[in-house]
């Protein structure tokens, strides 16, 4: 054959097949490359370009109070809307659609000719409207569904609820803080497009349906709501106060059962209002207490065992702490006093004195332990912290001050919170506004919030003892107006003064805090009236008679049963009234003898043979079988009290001042130096026998 | 002529295969074009139909070329050459269809065109393989320059069209037959190198002195744009990604068939010609990739089998050829819908709808049939 060299051709045939194997070999490793390692990356380019999605909103959740009662829901309506660029005639079409909606031609027309990508035409348009917006099909206009908000109570726990944007998103409230349980998750409807954007009506569909959003069950109880923001209301008018508010609270496990502020305004129309109507100040602002965080100051002292309940105090009216002279409230002083005397009285300078018995460190300790200075974890947006000064800022004048509720401040929260561990045995709990996380239907819990503890601030034997102290602050101290027929009542009057402009003014803000009833709490409540104008500032006067109404309603509404039929029952007059006998320092039995001669019961506190204190007081006019609450104690004090006197603190005195105090409780003066006093041998408290001296140092002052 | 024993003879490989992918490309069309009322104009079989047409004409030619001689006479051979450049001068003529820019086509009558371009192939492997089988001494210079004049004349004319693709497709199995030819390999890495030279110098001079080019500036995009088709995205790289997301997409078992979605909504032009390939691998997965790569492996081996057993020089040259054909074709094609190769319009072999280009194809294949019925059998 010519030329045919077949060992050449085998060689170079063999070589092209090398080369061959090798392209096939790099093509099937890209397609390897493409189709596997690479093949998710593609698939979803290729799923990008061809589907596209139509959100799907999710309907927002239902909030419920704790019966199961709606307070805000949302529903689908259709609203009509404008897409104005693509709106091919706008002055033709408008004419059109403003006869079909019954809406004004030219406010139509120039919506069309916004230069937005979309415009509302009509929310919440009547059926029929709809339909013949439909059946016109004018280019650019079309028919949305849109989920809207409806807050079924109006302002009904208003500024709980908040308020929730156009977009389902919550801008305000519980619809803020739990707005990512509320809101649900939004679907999506994916429909194919060409290469060219058409729809292809019959491609490939994918529905990923939205979640609806769960829904929410309050510790709020519309009824005690309700009732709150009556009495709120009526509260703020009649004493012509700025602005009010009252939070309602179950001390035993922390839920807020309601919690009010007014002035107040519908989130069905949040727009109308001005932004501060709609301010939570209740829990977003802060202020000085007052008199009212003296609660504090026992609760720490007692459980130190600086004080007893039946420790002795003078008053001269005002108590000098290093270079300052603090007043107490009352010109003139409340003179000598029991410590429950000097709660019922509400004496500023023994509990600047319990204060500087404690020292600031162990002061600030319990502060602390009650929950101030930090938010109390409550589950509403924007909470406040308070203000507690740092321990390096606290020095004795400072130290005092706080201990009668000023130079600090705190959120009413923060305080309710505080007066909760008195009323639930000593535990420091973390308030709550919502019970429960359900389903979209509300039928099914999908999480719970319960009790939660955070501390043990006090003990038991001290809650207990300082429940009694505060019950006897309404039965017969300031705050008397709090009381309500049928149940026992513990509680503190505020009135603090606000400062202005760093000094402290005219205004005040009237407070009262309580709980009932005393013996197994309920409620705990805390009413604030800020900047009453009425003749009387004081909380005892104008904020108790309000607690007193809602605590009662709401301790009704709760089926609370009265304690006994009697019990409290303080009357002034009466044709079967009994007029309380002083029990005072009796033996046991005979204190519980002398009541039953009197048609009276009893019911005793504390141990010991001996009564210390009796609730109501001995002269009070009561109904035939009221119970009496005994206080008692280890040691008859009867006879010593006799021959033993407390020796009351001098602090701040004048020689003059102090002798005329001491020579009052039966004692002598042996002054050193002159001046006021600063400082006295034996202290304050100690029990002296009667005509015992009392050496007291004085100091000169430049203002005395 | 006709013998029974060239039944038994007939290489059943080659011939299995090639059948497999011609039924496999006619699924594929029909799969890629069913949904395109434009090119359908809403009769889905359309194409199919068109391409069955093709298919069977090409099937009794390769049948009519398998039991005839592939040694023609010589005349024939100076017939062929004329008649291919006639063939090529017409499709320039006003007579020839311009489409999508290059004038390519022939109309024949009803649906049907020609593209003699894909004709111009075979009838060069034939011409060529003559001309190098006749040469006796192939050690001077002027032995390589010989064949390449041979190739010029039809060369020239398709790089006229534009047909780009075909140009390198000439390029391609004209080496390949100069090396089975048994050229010098030397030779041959040097005529290769001054091709690449002289392209670069021209490239130089554009850039540099801003002499004309002879390509146009579309073209030398579309060629380099699959280096990184993300630079134009929605413009000259739109194809190759396209091409690439389609394939990735199958995955490894693929959307199933007729499950494609690149193609029926436009995301992938010419799905039923260039990019074949892609909507196989869309539905087939990398599974029906494979199975596909298979059968082109299985027909290649059996090319090269066939060209060392021809009996004569001139079967083996034209064996080569179509081999080189082949090769070229499968490896630029599925090498651009990997996005590994630049885009150059040119079909799968059996797999893409065009009927000159299956045409082609099937006869080449009885000639390589014919070649190995007629093989020298070797006997020790």
């Amino acid at each position: 054959m010519q030329g045919l060299n077949r060992l050449l051709i085998r060689k170079r045939t063999t070589l092209l097949l090398l080369g061959i194997f090798c392209i096939i070999g790099i093509l099937i490793g890209r397609l390897f490359y493409i189709q596997g390692i690479k093949s998710g990356f593609y698939q979803k380019l290729a799923e990008d370009q061809r589907l596209r999605d139509i959100r799907v909103e999710p309907m927002r959740g239902t909030i419920f109070d704790r019966n199961m009662n709606t307070l805000a829901f949302s529903f689908d309506t259709e609203s009509i809307y404008a897409i104005p660029h693509q709106v091919k005639n706008p002055k033709d079409d408008a004419k059109i659609i403003a006869e079909k909606l019954k809406l004004p031609v030219n406010e139509i027309y120039n919506r069309l000719l916004k230069k937005t990508s979309f415009v509302w035409l009509k929310m919440k348009p009547l059926p029929e409207e709809v339909q013949s917006i439909m059946e016109a099909r004018i280019y650019g206009v079309e028919v949305a569904q849109k989920a809207q908000r409806f807050y079924l109570r109006g302002s009904l726990a208003a500024h709980l609820l908040g308020i929730s944007g156009i977009d389902n998103q919550g801008l305000e409230g519980i619809e803020k803080y739990y707005d990512q349980y509320l809101r649900g998750i939004p679907g999506s409807e994916q429909a194919e497009y060409d290469s060219k954007g058409n729809h292809i009506p019959l491609g490939e569909r994918r529905f990923i349906q939205a979640q609806n959003g769960a829904s929410l069950v309050l510790t709020i109880d519309q009824v005690v709501q309700y009732i709150t923001e009556r009495e709120l209301e009526k509260a703020v008018l009649e004493n012509g106060a700025k602005r009010g508010a009252v939070i309602v609270m179950d001390p035993m496990n922390g839920e807020i059962l309601a919690l009010a502020n007014y002035p107040t305004f519908d989130p069905n129309q949040y727009a109308l209002y001005p932004h501060a109507a709609r301010r939570n100040w209740v829990l977003a602002d802060q202020f000085e207490p007052g008199s009212t965080f003296k609660i504090i100051t026992s609760a720490a002292a007692l459980e130190e065992g600086v004080v007893r309940r039946n420790s002795q105090f003078y008053d001269p009216g005002f108590i000098v702490v290093e270079d300052r002279r603090l007043k107490c409230w009352r010109a003139g002083g409340h003179g000598s006093q029991t410590f429950i005397e000097a709660v019922e009285n509400s004496c500023n300078p023994v509990f600047a004195s319990l204060a500087l018995r404690l020292g600031s460190e162990k002061f600030l300790e319990y502060i602390n332990a009650f929950g101030f200075g930090k938010q109390t974890g409550v589950d509403f947006p924007g909470e406040a912290k308070g203000i507690i000064p740092p321990l390096s800022r606290i020095k004795n004048v400072e130290l005092a001050t706080i201990g009668f509720g000023q130079g600090i401040s705190i959120t009413p929260l923060q305080l309710l919170n505080a007066l909760s561990v008195i009323a639930n045995g000593g535990e420091l709990l973390q308030p709550h506004l919502v019970k429960e996380i359900r389903t979209p239907d509300g039928k099914q819990v999908i999480k719970e919030f319960g009790k939660n503890t955070i501390r043990r601030v006090i003990s038991k034997q001290t809650a207990e003892e300082l429940s009694l102290i505060l019950q006897s602050v309404v039965e017969n101290g300031s705050g008397n107006r709090a009381r309500i027929e049928g149940y026992s009542v513990a509680g503190k009057t505020g009135t603090a003064q606000k400062p202005q402009g760093g000094v402290y003014g005219q205004e005040r803000i009237a407070s009262f805090i309580g709980f009932a009833p005393v013996e197994k709490p309920r409620i705990a409540a805390i009413i604030i009236l800020d900047e009453p104008q009425s003749p009387v500032k004081y909380g005892g006067v104008i904020a108790a008679p309000f607690f007193s109404t809602i605590a009662r309603d709401t301790l009704k509404y709760l089926g609370v049963k009265p304690e006994s039929k009697e019990e409290g029952n303080v009357q002034i007059s009466g044709e079967n009234s009994i007029i309380v006998p002083n029990l005072l320092h009796l033996p046991r039995d005979e204190a519980v003898t002398t009541l039953s001669r009197v048609n009276l019961t009893y019911r005793g506190l504390g141990s010991g043979g001996y009564v210390i204190a009796q609730s109501p007081k001995a002269g009070v006019m009561v109904k035939p079988k009221t119970t009496i609450l005994l206080y008692y104690d280890e040691e008859s004090r009867y006879g010593k009290e006799l021959s033993t006197v407390v020796v009351p603190d001098l602090t701040g005195l004048s020689v003059l001042e102090a002798r005329n105090v001491l020579t009052k409780v039966g004692l002598q003066l042996t002054p050193s130096g002159a001046g006021i006093a600063f400082k006295q041998i034996p202290t304050p408290g100690t029990r002296l026998t009667l005509g015992a001296t009392v050496t007291v140092y004085f100091v000169a002052t430049g203002y005395n | 002529m006709w013998e029974r024993k060239y039944f038994k003879n007939i290489d059943y490989y080659l011939l299995g295969s090639v059948l497999l992918l011609v039924l496999i490309g006619l699924v594929m069309i029909y799969s890629a074009t069913r949904n395109n009322q434009a090119l359908t104009g809403g009769e889905p079989f359309m194409l199919v139909k068109k391409q069955l047409v093709a298919v069977i004409i090409g099937v009794l030619g390769m049948i009519l070329i398998m039991f005839s001689d592939y040694r023609l006479p010589d005349l024939m051979y100076q017939i062929i050459y004329g008649f291919n450049l006639f063939l090529l001068l017409i499709v320039l003529s006003p007579l020839g269809l311009e489409i999508k820019g290059a004038k390519s086509w022939l109309n024949v009558g009803g649906p049907f065109s020609l593209q003699p371009s894909e004709f111009a192939k075979l009838m060069m492997i034939l011409t060529l393989a003559k001309h190098l089988a006749g040469k006796e001494e192939i050690d001077s210079f002027w032995d390589l320059w010989s064949p390449f004049f041979h190739i010029m004349p039809p060369l020239i004319l398709i790089l006229i069209q534009p047909d780009l693709g075909t140009t390198l497709v000439f390029f391609f199995f004209f080496f390949i037959m100069l090396y089975i030819a048994g050229y010098n390999g030397r030779f041959l890495l040097g005529l290769i190198l001054t091709g690449v030279i002289i392209l670069t110098l021209i490239f130089l001079s554009h850039y540099y002195f801003g002499t004309p080019l002879p390509f146009k500036e579309y073209q030398i995009r579309r060629m380099t744009i699959f280096l990184n088709p993300e630079s134009d995205p929605t413009g000259s790289g739109w194809n190759v990604r396209q091409a690439i997301i389609t394939v990735g997409s199958g995955r490894f078992s693929g959307k199933g068939l007729f499950q494609g979605t690149q193609g029926r909504l436009g995301f992938l032009p010419e799905n039923h010609t260039d990019f074949i390939f892609a909507i196989l691998c869309e539905e087939w997965g990398f599974l029906g990739g494979f199975v596909l790569l298979s059968l082109y492996f299985t027909m290649i081996w059996r090319c090269l089998v066939i060209t060392q057993h021809s009996k004569d020089k001139y079967g083996t040259l034209v064996a080569a050829g179509i081999m080189a054909m082949f090769i070229f074709h499968i490896l630029e094609n599925i090498g651009m819908n990997l996005g590994i190769m630049p885009i150059t319009g040119i079909p799968l072999p059996f797999v893409s709808y065009g009927g000159s280009s299956i045409i082609t194809n099937l006869l080449a294949v009885g000639f390589l049939e014919n070649i190995w019925i007629r093989r020298q059998k070797l006997i020790f």
